[in-house]
């Protein structure tokens, strides 16, 4: 049996119930890194050249301790999923970054997902993938059509419930959160704030602290799209909804206040948190921007965020 | 209707240019005073902290030409080009906020590039007639080219001349008269005077200069207050620059070019292929292939330089240092953090390096 491996990183965190279907359905085995944790950090900072972020290097990370346990490694080039909307850079090089960084890496699966480039395109790259393991079209069709039917279901599982790609995935019951007054909007791509740690805990934590915590995902798909195109137009960035979609929606919707949480030196996200911080002043709703790197510490990060609650509650207390 | 515009290279005078010749009362080009330190603190200040140095050095721009009283500015936008298509919508809203009213003008330079820029002449000067814009156009690019050509001339001269700074003495007095020409047969014959009078710069014949191809992020490559003059400093320190990277090529493909069918980098794409095989946004693609180009052509060594968190140019540099062919490579990041001493110290440092492998190679012991 093929084994294919899937770093736990990047576009893990919102495509994984679906990579694994079609990979499954097509008769391989998956294998995924375990979750992140120090020497995998360190792996991937001693690959990458300098300024690269901080999850790309956790990434590469991942990849190399995945390295000797696959016949195959599973990275998507994900150039652009929505019209004349294009990915980060990264994103779109990265089985090419991990080719050149990490010489001992497994062949790589990297089918390109290119709306721009048409349907055609995107179903001859998904048959050059799946010949690797059936030489049956009729199987590749089924695996992902149940492929992506598990994608929506998984979308919808965790907008309808309002829970986060970790309790979706491994079916958790949420935890317990006492009913709390206090609903803070945690905004930023998946990869970072489900991290537990490049994030160091920041949702355990907010939630320890009671505090009901809302993400991009417990929003719908159609609803973040609504809310970019009202902001900003047609988005410029495949993930630009999840981003300013989510602020927006959630600044019009209320909440008490809102993290924002970044990786240092990302591109994309200089530009639209700019975007978001500029809404949430309209709106005079706290805002907490974090940005993260490999030197940032969970003591910093716990103070900050004690601090910022503080506000807000006293904040509450005043204006009730 | 007062338009200002971003520095750019010598993209002012080609706007100069036209609007010389398509200037109607009442309206007017504002320049902004050239690249300074004060521009790039201007951007610095009112961007996002994290933006690249393009980004802070087109804001500062764009202030400093609205505080001379523009109110129409002409900026780019694209998709599927890195961060630059997001320029203008930050831009504006920052602008907003430091309550100048201005009007923004976006040209789309990824798609329709022709088609807009004609548009947007066609609007800003009222419908003159499409003759005269179409003229005034190329009248704006054969100055551009004639630039270029003469500049191409400096960066050989500048390696090999006898008195330091002659070539780049001459290459300003250029800039201006081509500036204030009127005609193309001017700007020809200035262009022909210039190259001839850099010909008869006192040279060092014997010198065989050490050949340096600049490659990267295109904003930083040909502004030269971006990146510190680096093409001048090599100069000094006697190194022979060489770049493909100039606005009046891009004017030519970009614009006419390419809708025939031409790429001027099928060459560069098909040698990035085996390490890169898909275009990443930005310069990246073309940063890679270049290496292996420059390499293949017998240069001494590359600079690359790209501004500080460029996503395009990050994925370059991370491939780069794979690939089979060997030739050093001299990363300078741009931001408004680093120094000349700084540059200056790693371009010494680099020189040392590239001129000790010449000299090994030369021996025939080339590693």
């Amino acid at each position: 049996m093929i084994t294919v491996g899937i770093p736990r990183a990047l576009l893990y965190y919102q495509y994984y119930p679906m990579w694994k279907v079609f990979l499954e359905k097509l008769g391989a085995e998956v294998v995924v890194s375990s979750p992140t944790n120090k020497s995998i950090l360190n792996s991937g900072v001693s690959r990458g050249v300098q300024d690269i972020c901080l999850p790309v290097k956790v990434f590469f990370g991942h990849v190399v301790s995945l390295a000797d346990k696959c016949d195959f490694m599973f990275i998507p080039t994900v150039t652009s999923l929505g019209k004349k909307s294009y990915n980060c850079s990264k994103l779109i090089g990265l089985p090419n970054m991990a080719r050149a960084l990490i010489p001992e890496c497994p062949p790589i699966l990297a089918p390109e997902i290119n709306y721009e480039k048409g349907r055609y395109n995107l179903y001859r790259n998904i048959y050059v993938v799946g010949r690797h393991f059936t030489c049956n079209p009729f199987k590749l069709k089924k695996a992902v059509e149940e492929a992506w039917a598990s994608n929506l279901d998984y979308r919808n599982k965790m907008s309808d419930e309002g829970i986060t790609p970790f309790q979706a995935i491994d079916c958790k019951p949420p935890p317990d959160v006492k009913s709390s007054s206090l609903t803070i909007a945690v905004i930023g791509h998946p990869y970072i704030i489900y991290d537990e740690y490049i994030s160091h805990r920041l949702i355990p934590w907010l939630q320890k602290m009671e505090v009901k915590v809302v993400t991009p995902e417990m929003v719908s798909q159609e609803e973040l799209d609504a809310a970019t195109r009202r902001l900003v137009g047609v988005p410029h960035w495949s993930f630009e909804p999840e981003i300013i979609g989510a602020g927006e929606y959630y600044l019009e919707t209320g909440v008490d206040g809102i993290i924002i949480v970044a990786a240092f030196g990302c591109g994309p996200d200089s530009m639209m948190l700019g975007m978001v911080q500029h809404r949430t002043k309209e709106f005079e709703i706290p805002l907490l921007p974090l940005s993260l790197d490999e030197h940032s510490s969970e003591g910093g990060l716990l103070t900050r965020l004690e601090a910022f609650l503080d506000m807000v509650k006293r904040r509450k207390r005043v204006c009730v | 209707m007062r338009i200002g515009f971003p520095h750019f290279g010598n993209v002012y005078i080609a706007l100069k240019a036209v609007a010389r010749r398509l200037e109607s009362s009442g309206d007017a080009l504002i320049t902004p005073p050239p690249m300074t330190q004060h521009t790039l603190d201007l951007g610095v200040k009112y961007s996002p902290a994290e933006a690249c140095v393009p980004y802070k050095l087109t804001l500062g721009s764009l202030i400093e030409a609205c505080d001379l009283g523009a109110d129409t500015l002409i900026q780019a936008r694209g998709t599927g080009i890195c961060r630059l298509g997001y320029y203008a919508k930050g831009q504006e809203q920052m602008l907003r906020d430091l309550n100048y009213a201005a009007h923004f003008l976006t040209v789309d330079i990824s798609h329709h590039k022709l088609i807009g820029i004609m548009r947007l002449m066609k609007d800003v000067t009222h419908n003159r007639t499409w003759h005269e814009i179409i003229s005034s156009f190329f009248f704006a690019i054969g100055k551009l080219s004639a630039l270029d050509k003469i500049e191409k001339v400096v960066h050989k001269i500048r390696a090999v001349e006898l008195e330091k700074g002659t070539a780049s003495r001459i290459y300003r007095k250029a800039i201006t008269s081509i500036d204030e020409a009127m005609t193309g047969k001017e700007v020809k014959e200035l262009t022909k005077e210039y190259i001839d009078k850099l010909s008869r710069v006192p040279k060092d014949i014997t010198a065989e200069p050490l050949k340096v191809g600049i490659i990267g992020e295109i904003y930083v490559v040909i502004e030269p207050f971006a990146n510190m003059d680096i093409e001048i400093e090599l100069g000094k320190l006697g190194i022979e620059v060489e770049r493909t990277l100039t606005l009046s090529r891009w004017v030519k493909y970009s614009l006419f070019l390419n809708y025939l069918g031409l790429d001027e980098w099928r060459k560069v794409h098909k040698l990035a292929h085996a390490y890169l095989d898909h275009d990443i946004g930005g310069d990246g693609w073309e940063s890679v292939g270049e290496k292996v180009l420059y390499a293949r052509n017998g240069f001494d060594g590359i600079i690359h330089l790209a501004p500080f968190t460029c996503m395009p140019e990050i994925v370059a540099e991370n491939i780069m240092p794979s690939t089979k062919e060997d030739i050093p490579v001299l990363a300078v990041i741009c931001d408004e953090q680093q120094s000349k001493q700084g540059m200056l110290t790693r371009l010494e440092a680099f020189t040392d390096l590239i001129s000790f492998r010449r000299r090994r190679g030369e021996h025939g012991r080339r590693v």
